[in-house]
């Protein structure tokens, strides 16, 4: 459809170690494609079903939420917790027929910040791959 | 009346939580780092035993918090060199050398590593990573992010070119400051913590080990700092020649029989060097060689039967020597009544003992306390607190008592914080 | 009166304009709702930058504040600290990361300013749903409830009793001291002796400071770090004695020997002359080593690791302890032959080695064993093991187990009163088991000695001053608590009562209260990660600062 594609993804990024991992590629100037907008949140935790769908509703081609790894959250069980979460929203996006990959889950450490900007290129490369979401044109905004 | 402020040595995991403490309760710390950044050993870890986590984002929150906190004031690349006086009032004479960049107007962009011509061997990287520059941060986020000049490299100010100004001129916030004077700092405190860690025991001095230039033998810290994500090669667990091992032999307890004493953590970090080689190369061989198995506590002993679960082969190995054959390692080891057996190995990692920081000796007579027969800091006699030593006012933590894991090293900070707040009291109380 | 949001790009030298075409972005940004002024500045973070800034929230009279610059986690605290010399609530400011996440890592200059352009205008839009938050402050009671008189209970009391400062010590059994009191002597390198534990616990019982309860246990508990209601109950269940006020709790109820152990394996109640360690220890206390017909052993064995492969952990101290038993066997006259049975000898602290060498120098046999079976034989004990694949046995008068150490019985009734988590071990667990090793998850709640798992008297000593520092350094006399300012709250219309926030809460911070039927925040232990706000299915908790309003506006600017 569109070889200049440019998706527009939301990333919700825990404080501790997803959003430390990606100022950390900064400071390596790392080079990132210009497609994620960086939402911070304390924890992963905070991220529920309410926060994506409507990022997905308003027109986003895809979402990411990163976390600390299993066992690092700076609140001990908050990433779990996104964990199962995660799951079940992917269930529903299912269950909509919702493209269910169009949201991603991901664990960066504060010591990653070449696997932050990987993972955001790849995230990136994928979305483009598949088009921009059958939602944008709904979207209100 | 008792001075309130604390003078602490040292400003690893130990140092840094005493001084987080302190200043929570509203007292004034003075935090002595012989670095140019704070931290100590933890940085240089990708993860720690037992849970795997995150050693950057568990310790970056603390760092963060040091450097914000108002009440305590660091003192880089800075050594103690007189202590005079008794508990409640001490008189410190600090010997601060230059930096000659400025804290106050660096922002860490790292705009002058580039053009300083002087190229030297990385220490923080244990020599495995690219050279670094005469003026350079030990480390990517190493914190304060802010780099220090080394003067005995630095073309101008050792002397070799008093033109050069590479620095100096790409730097547009004007940190770089040749003028920086070493200087000396008289503190008053009422009490002192000794926190300055551990070294390695240095490998090169026994052969059988067969660590040297160029070949597969790793030390521990070498080791972690390979897997490091933000180490020399990316996290990237390589061989010298860049190949990826296929066999890895990991000897425990290098130097205990000749220092006479275990350290206690060395089991388990070699344990956790496992756990890093299956998870970034599940097909790897790995033999561990250990002699007693030390895991102690409720959480350790899980983490070895999880590793030896995976397919890590732990053998009791009295002698281990490493000879190389040809490109490869052979690991030859006497296996209890089974006598002398060889395994090959493409890389050998060896967890020598832990021994006393560097200038512990000349530290101890400073400070007027004596050294146990293995060179860490002793305790009071007669007390059952190992942070206390014979000088009132005095206390010692983390290893610079003694090897010791994360979680010790931090209850040790907290219990000299307990002796100190009700040594000193507030005044006002 | 209006809003009048001030947005302040930092250049922070070359960095950003390098990247970012700041110009283009004041343009784009100035006529945005609100925005009463968007200008640049070189370098906001240096001294001259701060004034600056300070300058202009005064004279522009500014609402709101919005600085774009580097990461929040280098300057926010700055800028936070800027907003309040000058008068503005430090809430009503929103940082904007365009260095780092933004300059930093896109290399093309149009997109990076586009980019820029979308994240201010995120925070923009946000920064005026701010609430302006102010720091709570909450009297607290300077007194402290420890729960359990072992040694690191009592030292717990002594490092915090003072003048203004009642430690309450409640003991379970009629005396203080636990286990180290009831020892023959201590580890031959601790370098003092019994004397020494029994001091510590006349000067805990004669402090003035120091209300000791013995024959008592906690019957009730609640409230949050500061303010601790505490009732206590005789442990014969006569009529409660007490009820007090505590700002912390310390937990020091120490730790059992595990006792399930297999009588045909270990031969303990069949075979005369088996002891276990803590049996051993009462005979060295009374000094007199004997067999139950009243003559000293000729050989004893030492059996390490009882209970470790079922228990799943090493209890760190039976080793040392054992090796304590052979030293004190070896200074009898006649020395009886000793023989350690052990799996891996655990050794860990500097002068641990020293005992062991000096045992083997004494004719200690140490015998790596598995597979021990203690075997009653012609009134001797023999104990049969595999070493490697043979099978051997020794012949002893006497055989003393050390079994694993265990949670003290029960922990789950305490842990439950306190609403704090036991681990899989049924120790309690700490808060952060590297970091924070003597606190529990919930504020105000500590944890000290082997109540926390299996540890020495040193450590369980460092443990309890450990507890103490973290106390001395949170309840301050004459100073009030400033709790978390970023905290969730339950609106409580909007509140079903499912209570499944309560559980998901670590720290334990939300309590339901059953007359409303609504769950509620203690703000004061609330420590502001949102895993609640995520999991209520009727949305009717929010997180300060980080409300669905506001984030929902970062997200319509990044998908405009
Ligand atoms: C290879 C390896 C892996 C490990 N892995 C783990 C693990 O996974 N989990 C775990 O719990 N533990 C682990 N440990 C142990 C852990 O490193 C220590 O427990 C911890 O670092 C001790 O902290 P510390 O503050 O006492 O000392 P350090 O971290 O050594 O810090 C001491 C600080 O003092 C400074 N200093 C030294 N001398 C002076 C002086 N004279 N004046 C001023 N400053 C001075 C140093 O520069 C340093 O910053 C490991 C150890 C090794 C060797
Ligand atoms: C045989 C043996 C020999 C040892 N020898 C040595 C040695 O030589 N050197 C050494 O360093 N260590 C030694 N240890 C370890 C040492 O005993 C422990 O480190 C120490 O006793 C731990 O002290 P504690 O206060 O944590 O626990 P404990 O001694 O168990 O004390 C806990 C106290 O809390 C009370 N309690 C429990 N639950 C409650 C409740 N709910 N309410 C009120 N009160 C409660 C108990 O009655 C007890 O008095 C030895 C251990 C054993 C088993
Ligand atoms: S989860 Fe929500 S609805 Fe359920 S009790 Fe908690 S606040 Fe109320
Ligand atoms: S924000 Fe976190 S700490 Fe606060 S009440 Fe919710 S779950 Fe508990
Ligand atoms: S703080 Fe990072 S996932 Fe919880």
């Amino acid at each position: 459809m569109t070889q200049e594609f440019k998706p527009n993804l939301v990333g919700y990024l825990c404080n501790w170690c997803s959003y430390a991992g990606a100022d950390l590629a900064g400071a390596t100037k790392l080079e990132i494609k210009p497609t994620l907008s960086v939402v911070r949140v304390m924890c992963s935790s905070r991220v529920n079903s309410n926060l994506v769908l409507t990022a997905l509703a308003w027109g986003a081609d895809g979402v990411l939420i990163a976390g600390c790894h299993p066992g690092d959250c700076h609140y001990e069980q908050g990433n779990y917790y996104a964990r199962r979460r995660f799951a079940l929203l992917k269930k529903i996006l299912e269950s909509l027929d919702l493209e269910a990959d169009r949201i991603q889950l991901s664990w960066i450490s504060a010591a990653e910040g070449k696997r932050y900007a990987d993972i955001v290129n790849d995230f990136a490369e994928k979305i483009s791959r598949r088009g921009p979401s059958p939602l944008r044109n709904h979207s209100k905004i | 009346m008792k001075n309130e402020s604390v003078l602490i040595l040292g400003a690893g995991v130990a140092g840094m939580e005493a001084s987080l403490l302190l200043a929570a309760a509203g007292r004034k710390v003075h935090l002595v780092e012989k670095e140019p950044m704070i931290g100590g050993q933890l940085i240089k870890f990708e993860e720690v035993y037992p849970h795997m986590e995150c050693s950057t984002c568990m310790v970056a929150p603390q760092q963060q918090a040091v450097l914000q906190n108002g009440n305590i004031e660091i003192h880089y690349l800075s050594a103690l060199e007189k202590l005079e006086g008794s508990a409640g009032a001490f008189k410190a004479s600090v010997k601060k050398k230059a930096r000659y960049v400025s804290l106050a107007n660096c922002i860490g962009c790292g705009a002058c590593y580039d053009p300083c011509p002087v190229s030297l061997e990385n220490e923080f990287e244990e020599g495995l990573a690219a050279a670094r520059k005469a003026i350079a941060v030990p480390c990517a986020g190493a914190l304060p992010n802010v780099p220090a000049i080394d003067p005995r490299h630095c073309l101008f100010l050792n002397g070799k070119d008093t033109q050069c100004r590479a620095c100096k001129d790409a730097c547009v916030f004007d940190a770089v400051q040749f003028e920086d004077k070493d200087e000396t700092a008289v503190l008053d405190v009422g009490a002192v913590v000794v926190a300055t860690g551990f070294g390695l025991l240095d490998v090169k001095q026994n052969p059988q080990y067969g660590y040297g230039e160029g070949k597969n033998v790793y030390t521990a810290l070498e080791f972690e700092r390979l897997f490091a994500s933000n180490g020399p090669t990316g996290g990237n667990l390589t061989l010298r020649n860049g190949q990826t091992p296929k066999t890895v032999g990991i000897v425990h307890c290098v130097g205990r029989s000749e220092l006479g004493y275990c350290s206690g953590v060395c089991c388990m970090y070699s344990v956790k060097f496992s756990r890093f080689l299956k998870h970034k190369l599940p097909d790897v061989r790995i033999r561990e060689f250990h002699t007693d198995l030390c895991v102690p506590g409720k959480a350790y002993q899980k983490f070895f039967e999880k590793t030896r679960s995976e397919g890590v082969e732990f053998v009791r190995a009295e002698t281990v020597k490493i000879a190389s054959k040809e490109s490869r390692l052979q690991v030859l080891y006497q296996n209890g009544g089974r006598g002398e057996e060889v395994f090959e190995a493409d890389m050998v990692i060896l967890s020598p003992a832990m021994i006393p920081a560097a200038g512990a000796k000349e530290l101890a007579e400073v400070l007027g306390i004596k050294l146990d027969a293995k060179g860490f800091f002793a305790g009071r006699p007669g007390s059952l607190s190992p942070v206390e030593t014979p000088v009132e006012g005095i206390f010692v933590i983390g290893c610079a008592e003694g090897p010791k894991d994360i979680p010790e090293s931090v209850a040790q900070a907290a219990a000299a914080v307990g002796k100190i707040l009700s040594l000193i009291p507030h005044e006002a109380n | 009166m209006s809003a009048r949001i001030g947005v302040y790009v930092c250049e922070c030298g070359p960095n950003i304009p390098d990247r970012i075409d700041i110009d283009r972005v004041l343009e784009e940004i100035s006529p945005l709702k609100d925005v009463a002024v968007a200008k640049r500045y070189r370098l906001l973070c240096s001294n001259d930058g701060k004034k600056y800034l300070a300058d202009e929230i005064r004279s522009e009279k500014l609402t709101h504040l919005v600085v774009a610059a580097c990461s929040p986690r280098d300057h926010e605290k700055t800028f936070m600290k800027v907003c309040l010399e000058a008068g503005l609530n430090p809430f009503l400011f929103q940082m904007v990361n365009i260095r780092e996440q933004c300059a930093w890592i896109f290399s093309e200059k149009s997109e990076a300013t586009r980019m820029a352009v979308k994240y201010i205008r995120a925070g923009i839009s946000r920064v005026t749903l701010h609430e302006p938050l102010l720091q709570k402050e909450i009297k607290a009671t300077p007194d402290v409830l420890v729960v359990g008189g072992g040694i690191a209970g009592v030292e717990t009391a002594l490092s915090l009793a003072g003048q203004k400062r009642r430690v309450y010590l409640v003991e379970r059994s009629d005396a203080l001291g636990g286990t180290a009191a009831r020892l023959g002597r201590l580890l031959p390198h601790q370098g003092t002796d019994m004397r020494l534990i029994q001091e510590k616990i006349e000067h805990a019982e004669n402090n003035e400071n120091i209300s000791v309860f013995k024959g008592c246990e906690v019957e009730d508990i609640r409230g949050f770090l500061g303010n601790f209601e505490v009732s206590l109950k005789r442990s014969g269940g006569e009529p409660p004695p007490e009820m007090f006020r505590v700002g912390a709790v310390v937990v020091a109820t120490g730790f059992a020997l595990w006792d399930a152990f297999d009588p045909d394996v270990t031969g303990y109640g069949k075979i005369d002359d088996v002891v276990t360690s803590l049996e051993f220890e009462a005979m060295s206390a009374s000094g007199k080593i004997l067999k139950k017909n009243g003559s000293p052993p000729r050989s004893v064995a030492l059996i390490h690791c009882v209970g470790r492969k079922e228990k799943g952990y090493c209890s760190k101290v039976c080793c040392l302890y054992s090796l304590k038993f052979a030293h004190q066997l070896k200074d009898s006259q006649p020395a009886p032959d000793v023989f350690e049975f052990y799996s891996d000898l655990c050794l860990p602290e500097k002068t641990d080695q020293d005992v062991f060498e000096e045992a083997k120098k004494r004719g200690v046999r140490f015998l790596r064993a598995d597979d021990i079976r203690v075997e009653g034989r012609n009134g001797k004990i023999r104990i049969a093991y595999r070493d490697g694949s043979a099978e051997e046995a020794v012949e002893v008068e006497m055989a003393v187990l050390a079994p694993a150490m265990v949670p003290a019985p029960d922990s789950d009734r305490l842990a439950r009163m306190l609403n704090i988590p036991l681990d899989e071990t049924g120790f309690f667990k700490e808060a952060h088991s590297m970091l924070d090793p003597v606190s529990a998850p919930i504020s105000g709640i500590y944890i000290a000695g082997c109540a926390s798992g299996p540890k020495s008297i040193p450590e369980s000593v460092v443990q309890a001053q450990a507890a103490s520092g973290k106390i001395l350094s949170v309840l301050m006399l004459g100073k009030t608590l400033e709790p978390e300012v970023k905290v969730s709250t339950i609106k409580e219309e909007l509140c079903t009562g499912c209570q499944t926030c309560l559980n998901v809460c670590f720290y334990g911070a939300i309590s339901f209260d059953a007359f409303r039927g609504v769950s509620v925040v203690n703000e004061a232990i609330c420590r502001g990660c949102g895993s609640c706000v995520g999991s209520c299915p009727s949305g009717a908790i929010s997180s300060k600062q980080f409300t669905y309003q506001q984030l929902f506006k970062e997200v319509m600017e990044a998908l405009r």
